[in-house]
């Protein structure tokens, strides 16, 4: 025994739970244990996984080579490219303008009116992104038509549930004191939001927003099969034609642009960050 | 003795009433026990209160009241006459605009050049559009340049507040409570993040620019020695409650062994 410490007077008042510790241990057996029931349930037939692979090459090999690249080199596909960047731009853009205030007003630490901008707020971001962008897109062409309106409108609500949701994060992460060093100064809501939170939370949201439109631009390649505009459309067109190497090609041609659109973004964002910093 | 006001706390002559009066000020964090069990006292205009007490006394939620950075509940908080705890939201910004505080971590916008940082004690009095450019008045940033010289930070204006060292950040926090004209500062621990030399340069950087602008402190501060070189007046919290309340010449260490329970001396 070590006599660095005397002994305690009286009982020790602390003493180990073994319950407690195995709580994680416990709530991660019980995660697994409801995996297996659902396959169970679900009747999902695992012998069947070790053949995929080999499937999969078969199909892509026999019915979708060679993809057909004339059809994705056409000038109209092409535009259509063009037009799905600046569908997603565009929503970014917006969707950003609107998510901006929201985070702001949705973020329980620096709310400027708890009682109804904080719930209205959290309620409309929360709707955003209850609707799957898909169902958005679906329900938006229902209501508006076909065309680039109905996937930039989608997009733009997609994009206000995204980022709004990352940005108010971000600003209930910031660090209390200088919003109170702000407001001791007598400062308005808006001031404390600009002078103690907009500088602390300026990178993450810059890294948020150039996430965003690259999440954005990826969903904006495929609402054209729901009707609004952009090269999902011709995907769809494909689809229907039953014209598997077309199918092929614009599949090949959508995987590459997002590559490259994710190579743009870190790129834009490595840029960004270091002038923000 | 020059300080006559303070050799009788509460209540005060007539002719020189108080700048911030306390009454049975009570405080609980939500489903709490009391923090703070019913403290009273005044302040004159000429008094540099410095208050002690073991940690978890409740130093800090005492001075955070004052400017509602907590909300008491129960009591009444009055600065210059009027009672804090009544105040509706505009109003109590337009009070906090006269009451300067100081932090223990400073609390600067750490990514904001220090002059900005400054100007920021002067939000209260700029407009909202004005601020969002941060289109200071001239005035103020003159006053700005003019404190930061004082402090000996001239050549650190442009700097970014987190390339400073601790005691450079106090300095700009300091500047930042002055720039308000306040009619009170707050102080708590000021010194509790820097080293004893630095620290005594601190004090003395508050205590001369109060006497000079005339403006009455509260001052936490853990350092004994340092309340009683500096405080006209001495505050002892504990549990809650103010142990005693004299001024800085006839705190004893018999007094000081009852706050601290002996452990700290
Ligand atoms: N935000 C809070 N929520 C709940 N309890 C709090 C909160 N802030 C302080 N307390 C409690 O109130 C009591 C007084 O705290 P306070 O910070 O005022 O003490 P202090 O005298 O300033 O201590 P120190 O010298 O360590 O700064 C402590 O018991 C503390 O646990
Ligand atoms: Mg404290």
């Amino acid at each position: 025994m070590s006599a660095i410490v005397a002994a305690l007077p009286g009982p020790v008042p602390y003493r180990p739970s073994l319950r407690k510790g195995l709580q994680p241990y416990a709530v991660v057996l019980a995660l697994l244990v409801f995996v297996a029931w659902s396959l169970d349930y679900l009747d999902i037939d695992l012998e069947r996984l070790p053949g995929l692979l080999g499937r999969l090459a078969d199909v892509l090999s026999q019915r979708y080579f060679p993809p057909d690249l004339e059809h994705i080199r056409r000038p109209d596909y092409l535009a259509a490219v063009g037009e799905t960047f600046q569908m997603s731009y565009a929503a970014t853009v917006v969707g950003m303008l609107i998510a901006v205030p929201l985070a702001w007003f949705a973020s329980f630490n620096l709310s400027p009116h708890r009682r109804l901008l904080y719930p209205a707020a959290r309620l409309i971001i929360a709707g955003c992104r209850s609707v799957h962008e898909m169902i958005w897109t679906i329900l938006i062409v229902e209501i508006l038509g076909f065309g680039m309106l109905p996937g930039t409108v989608a997009m733009t609500l997609f994009c206000i549930g995204f980022s709004g949701k990352l940005f108010t994060e971000a600003v209930e992460a910031i660090q209390p004191g200088q919003v109170e060093a702000i407001r001791a100064t007598g400062a308005n809501a808006l001031q404390v939001f600009v002078f103690a939170a907009l500088p602390q939370v300026r990178v993450a949201w810059t890294g948020i927003a150039i996430y965003s439109w690259d999440v954005v631009f990826r969903a904006s390649t495929v609402v054209g099969f729901f009707g609004a505009g952009g090269m999902g459309a011709f995907l769809r067109e494909s689809v229907q034609r039953v014209d598997s190497h077309r199918v092929a090609a614009i599949l090949l041609s959508i995987i590459a642009i997002v590559f490259v659109a994710e190579l743009i973004s870190a790129w834009v964002r490595d840029r960004m960050l270091r002038a923000v910093a | 003795m020059p300080t006559t006001t303070s050799s009788a706390p509460w209540p005060i002559s007539p002719a020189m009433p108080p700048v911030l009066e306390i009454c049975d000020l009570r405080v609980s964090y939500v489903a709490g026990p009391e923090v703070l069990k019913g403290i009273s006292f005044a302040v004159g205009a000429d008094e540099f209160v410095a208050i002690i007490g073991s940690s978890g006394a409740g130093k800090s939620t005492l001075i955070r009241c004052v400017n509602r950075l907590v909300e008491p509940s129960h009591g009444r908080v009055l600065f210059n006459g009027r009672d804090m705890l009544r105040l509706d939201s505009g109003d109590l910004r337009r009070e906090r605009r006269n009451i300067g505080m100081i932090f223990q971590q400073f609390n600067l916008i750490e990514r904001m050049s220090v002059i900005d940082n400054v100007l920021t004690g002067r939000l209260g009095h700029t407009g909202t559009l004005r601020s969002l450019f941060r289109m200071f008045r001239r005035e103020d940033i003159e006053r700005a340049v003019r404190l930061l010289d004082r402090f000996g930070l001239a050549e650190h204006i442009d700097k970014r507040a987190d390339q400073l060292s601790g005691g450079q950040r106090q300095r700009v926090g300091i500047a930042r409570a002055l720039i308000q004209n306040p009619g009170l500062l707050l102080v708590d621990e000021p010194t509790s993040s820097l080293d004893p030399k630095i620290s005594r340069e601190v004090m003395a950087l508050i205590r001369d620019a109060a006497r000079e602008f005339a403006i009455p402190v509260l001052c936490n501060i853990h350092d004994v020695a340092l309340a009683l070189e500096f405080g006209t007046r001495v505050i002892g919290l504990q549990g809650g409650r103010v142990m005693f309340d004299a001024p800085a010449a006839e705190v004893d260490q018999i007094v000081l062994n009852r706050i601290y329970n002996m452990e700290v001396l």
